[in-house]
């Protein structure tokens, strides 16, 4: 056991924390609203420069060569930072490619911050393989996509999509070129750039995977996206739980610091005391995964715990803040707000709950 | 970072499971159900004994007060696995008593204590409260007042759990009548069989006993003052702080709810299958969830005793959780059972030999004792969180 983070890893935190603290300023949040992406062209070059974009890519494709529980790190400390969405789906798409495909060309510009990849996995109203009505149409030795996928993160801007689509009895994964596609837009309520893109006879690079066999790798993908999720909430908890115990220590209200009211001590000692477990929970599952050490049900626990703790500790620290935490100049309403998109994207509770009652009753 | 076992602690685990397959045998559980928390009879005595000469009462101490030596990790995966298996729970004298006899006692009384606490010859039951100092437990008025070479103590204390049965008594007394009440405190070592001790039995909600313990110008040897004089408050406090990663320890709750989850697979009502209720997936896929955080605490709490530490901050927030799973356990599995869970635990139709029944009913002792929640609250916010008492 050695549930602190090796030096390697602090080091990759750290490195982050700073960035952060120096380039991610609530003014500059501020400002980047007004920007398509959330996030302005020096910001986002400087953070290709550091390597984020090919931080767990292959060395031999112009990557670091990281793991899951360094790019875990990395993204943990995107999210405390509040890094825009837009950098922490682009750093998610390479890793995704890469995972299906380790020697795919295309990652050389994906290192480079040259490339975006994204996932475009779900449909308007559903995340179901089997009742996806996207499909792969095949002529000799080429073949086309032919459907609408929906909510696609980096949707408008990204040049490489990972598709799921139905193909024979089964569902393949391919790589198209965004360019090809038709996209429109969606507003997501926390600023995440995502798109409607429409797929009408185009034309895939190629497949990922065997033909119409893509379930598990689909799955893997996905479960990795929901280890990585966990990791962006536990990094948005600690900022959370930071920032209020800061302010209710300088708050003064009837001639005293609020940090002396049992009624304000108790609700940070029930905010504390959800982001530990959490904090483990969501690294458990994270080593474990990356270790091929799981016993079960390590990373549905970690999701059904998580993601309603990360909402009830930003509901907490929007309460304990009052007034103060309201206004948008104050960067915490945009933990709250990734509270739940990445619940709902990554682990929603419900699922993670049926999961684990099947796995105990059936 | 990892959360996985090494290799041998791994094989520690698998040789406690082994004694546990040898030694904890149906009519060793079957006697333990039939004692509540008196715990004693003479299959769980040859299982304590058995424990000892293995050298399992004291797996973390030093070899040379006559422990194994062992981390703290290991001790943990002990407590679990003896938990997790419905064995005998470890007294408070090896829990709470005798670790901190180990940081504060002086070097003559390590000797003088540990060693027979290893042997089982000593058993304490712990004394802090008073009918006027219970939460405020520095108001205490027990006294001890130095003659010669002798302590004299005058006073009466609460909820002393055990004392019928133990050897020695851990007493915390005012010894400095002048000072501030937090640091005229002292913690005693009282022999039980010492002239002036009387117990009287109190017996609480879940049929549990407890006791009174009336001391009565006993007379106590001056070198049975543990530690520093004035500075029980704070070796109290300590014991406590062990105390609190014992009931924040979540095994027993661990083994109710897989034995709640067989009964529930089993379980027909109104000629269905109870599991197929969506009510009973959703409320037990919770319970397995915070179960899961529970052992997450444990984890981080033995971390912090392996780094040299005392987890303050963190065995609060276990004994919080754990205590309150405890009632969220037992209310979900007893209405569960449907009109079976309204039956007493000595009805032999009673699922489960009744034990949601009896977590029921013990779950706010958990909640309100060993410090009562609120105060552990405090102590996550100001210990770990650096809040301002005033």
């Amino acid at each position: 056991m050695q549930l602190t983070p090796t030096p390697e890893q602090q080091a990759v935190k750290d490195a982050v924390e700073r960035f952060c603290q120096e380039q991610v300023t609530p003014e500059r949040l501020v400002a980047w609203e007004r920007e398509p992406r959330r996030i302005d062209a020096a910001c986002w070059r400087a953070v290709s420069d550091l390597g984020w974009f090919g931080f767990g890519l292959p060395e031999a494709r112009g990557g670091s060569g990281f793991g899951l529980v360094e790019v875990a790190c990395l993204l943990h400390e995107c999210a405390r930072g509040l890094i825009p969405r837009s950098v922490i789906d682009a750093i998610r798409g390479g890793w995704a490619l890469a995972q299906l495909d380790a020697h795919a060309p295309e990652l050389t510009d994906v290192a480079r911050g040259a490339a975006i990849v994204t996932t475009a996995l779900d449909e308007r109203s559903t995340s179901e393989p089997d009742a996806f009505a996207t499909t792969v149409q095949t002529r000799g030795d080429r073949f086309t996509v032919q459907g609408e996928k929906w909510y696609v993160p980096n949707g408008l801007s990204a040049d490489l999509h990972i598709v799921a689509a139905r193909e024979a009895k089964g569902v393949s994964l391919l790589l198209v070129a965004g360019e090809h596609c038709e996209r429109t837009a969606l507003r997501t309520f926390d600023g995440e750039e995502q798109a409607v893109v429409r797929y009408a006879a185009t034309p895939a690079l190629r497949r990922l995977g065997p033909a119409g066999d893509a379930a598990g790798a689909l799955r893997a993908l996905r479960r990795q996206a929901t280890a990585l999720g966990l990791a962006e909430m536990v990094g948005g908890m600690q900022a959370a739980l930071d920032m209020t115990v800061a302010y209710v220590k300088e708050r003064e209200q009837f001639g005293q610091k609020i940090a002396v009211f049992q009624a304000v001590q108790h609700q940070v000692a029930d905010m504390a005391t959800a982001y530990t477990a959490a904090r483990h929970l969501a690294w458990q599952a994270i080593t474990r995964m990356a270790a091929g050490s799981e016993e079960g049900m390590e990373l549905m626990h970690a999701a059904a715990f998580i993601a309603p703790a990360f909402k009830r500790v930003t509901w907490s620290a929007h309460h304990l803040h009052g007034g103060a935490g309201f206004v948008v100049e104050h960067p915490l309403h945009y933990h709250s707000e990734r509270a739940q998109a990445l619940c709902i994207r990554y682990a929603p509770e419900a699922r993670a709950l049926a999961t684990i009652a099947s796995d105990l009753l059936d | 970072m990892r959360y996985d076992f090494t290799p041998e602690q791994r094989a520690w685990r698998d040789e406690i499971r082994a004694f546990l397959r040898q030694h904890l045998t149906e009519p060793l559980l079957a006697e333990l159900r039939e004692a509540g928390n008196e715990g004693k009879g003479p299959l769980a005595d040859q299982f304590i004994l058995a424990l000892r000469d293995r050298g399992y009462w004291g797996i973390a101490w030093p070899a040379e007060y006559g422990g194994l030596g062992r981390s703290a990790i290991d001790q943990w995966i002990f407590v679990d696995e003896l938990e997790s298996a419905g064995a005998p729970m470890l007294p408070l004298t090896v829990t709470s008593v005798a670790p901190t006899i180990m940081r504060i006692g002086s070097e003559a009384q390590k000797k003088e204590w540990l060693p027979r606490i290893v042997a089982t010859e000593v058993d304490f039951a712990v004394a802090y409260s008073e009918s006027e100092a219970g939460t405020d437990m520095a108001a205490l008025r027990t006294r001890a007042v130095l003659d010669g070479d002798e302590w004299v103590v005058n006073g009466q204390k609460m909820w002393n759990t055990m004392a019928h049965m133990a050897t020695h008594n851990w007493v915390a007394v005012r010894t400095e009548p002048d000072a501030p009440k937090h640091k005229g405190i002292s913690m005693m070592i009282v022999p039980m069989d010492a002239p002036g001790v009387t117990v009287q039995p109190i017996y609480v909600w879940p049929g549990l006993r407890t006791n009174a313990l009336f001391l009565d110008n006993v007379r106590v040897p001056r070198d049975h003052l543990i530690g520093e004089r004035g500075m029980g408050f704070y070796y109290a406090a300590m014991a406590l702080n062990f105390e609190r990663l014992s009931i924040g320890s979540v095994g027993m709750i661990r083994r109710y709810f897989r034995e709640l989850v067989a009964v529930v697979r089993e379980l027909r009502v109104d000629d269905q299958p109870l599991r197929e209720q969506p009510w009973v997936r959703e409320r037990l896929a919770r319970l397995a969830v915070d179960i899961e955080a529970a052992r997450m605490f444990g984890l981080e709490t033995a971390w912090q005793l392996a780094q040299g530490g005392v987890p303050a901050a963190q065995s609060s927030m276990a004994k919080v959780w754990v205590s309150e799973l405890a009632q969220r356990v037992s209310d979900a599995g007893s209405e569960m059972l449907g009109l079976n869970g309204q039956l007493h635990p000595d009805e032999p139709a009673a699922q489960l030999h009744g034990r949601m029944q009896w977590l029921y009913r013990t779950a706010p002792l958990l909640a309100f004792g060993g410090g009562t929640n609120e105060v552990q609250r405090n102590i996550i916010a100001m210990l770990g969180y650096g809040l301002p008492r005033k």
